[in-house]
């Protein structure tokens, strides 16, 4: 029987540098998936100060853990694999230490100068109807549970496939897409009324 | 009206641009380092055992709890066997009583047969003769 053929890791040259204690080739992973898991992290926390941290704790586990890294995934999917379980246990802490409640997100975060929205720039009056919806939609996004809204982070900001997803959270398919499913329903909901009066 | 699963999606979508503000991975990056050798001169101290220890074992899942069960065992058989197999007590020596006990003379019976039990005496107790 033949096994299939997975393709070549494109990090493993950096990763083997990085391994042999080669710092610059750590940050240049650090450079090159940066962006993608401040995204994860920031879009489950809604938290700037709370996401960096994290992300400081993310990056220092998985270069103290590169040894044990044995290639039998790509070196994004095991850093992202981190940095969902570290993003879900800091989320299951912060519920309990109950200092901030989920319900209430963060003033800051509604119009957060750390996050830099590029794509409407030229049109400044569809920007600000865009940027209040996006207020809901934060909002709305906070209201789901953490493993819905992990799901939606994954499939519909992230762009990462059910099976990728499945993958990276250890579950099935199946699964991936029923949450995903509740989860719309639920976002939908909650954007119906802004959605009338903007659109 | 609530928006289309298509609509809420390419909402969802426009988040895939937003970045972190221009520097800030620079800076990202000189903290870390700076960690990083503060993490170093750490493990130089005993506590670097202790943090790999519990590293290596939250790094092992679930089975964790398996090791840590044989680990406990391990501790509570070592603990039964080093532990001292018992004292010999001395038993102290029986303090001498000196209260003799001295037999009091038992009270005298009337024996039975020598009592007149016959109807025609009239009882001692004063029972009735009839």
């Amino acid at each position: 029987m033949f096994r299939q053929s997975r393709p070549p890791d494109p990090d493993q040259d950096l990763v083997t540098r990085a391994r042999q204690g080669d710092t610059r080739a750590f940050d240049a992973l650090i450079l090159k998936y940066g962006d993608k898991l401040y995204g994860l992290v920031y879009n489950m926390t809604n938290h700037k100060e709370d996401t960096h941290d994290l992300l400081q704790e993310i990056f220092a586990r998985a270069y103290q853990s590169l040894g044990s890294f044995r290639g039998n995934s790509t070196f994004y999917t095991w850093i992202y694999q981190i940095a969902v379980n570290l993003t879900l246990n800091f989320l299951k802490k912060r519920k309990r230490r109950a200092g901030l409640s989920l319900n209430d997100p963060e003033s800051s975060v509604q119009q957060d100068p750390a996050l830099v929205d590029h794509t409407h720039e030229a049109n400044p009056e569809q920007q600000t109807r865009l940027k209040e919806l996006q207020v809901k939609l934060n909002e709305a996004m906070q209201k789901l549970s953490e493993p819905h809204r992990m799901v939606v982070t994954m499939f519909d900001i992230q762009g990462m496939s059910h099976g990728e997803i499945a993958k990276v959270l250890k579950t099935s398919e199946g699964t991936v897409r029923s949450r995903l499913h509740y989860a719309h329903l639920q976002l939908q909901s909650a954007l119906q009324d802004s959605w009338n009066e903007r659109f | 009206m609530k928006p289309t699963v298509e609509q809420l999606e390419n909402l969802l979508a426009l988040k895939r641009d937003e970045r972190p503000e221009e520097g800030y991975w620079q800076d990202f990056l000189c903290e870390f380092h700076q960690r990083q050798r503060e993490q170093a001169a750490k493990e130089s101290g005993v506590s670097a055992l202790f943090q790999r220890f519990s590293q290596w074992l939250s790094d092992l899942g679930p089975s964790k709890w398996a090791y840590g069960a044989g680990l406990a065992y391990a501790a509570v058989t070592v603990a039964f066997f080093l532990s001292p197999k018992g004292v010999d007590v001395e038993k102290a020596p029986a303090a001498p009583v000196n209260y003799q006990v001295v037999p009091t003379p038992a009270p005298a019976v009337e024996q039975l047969d020598q009592l007149d039990l016959s109807p025609s005496t009239q009882g001692s107790a004063g029972e009735q003769v009839f």
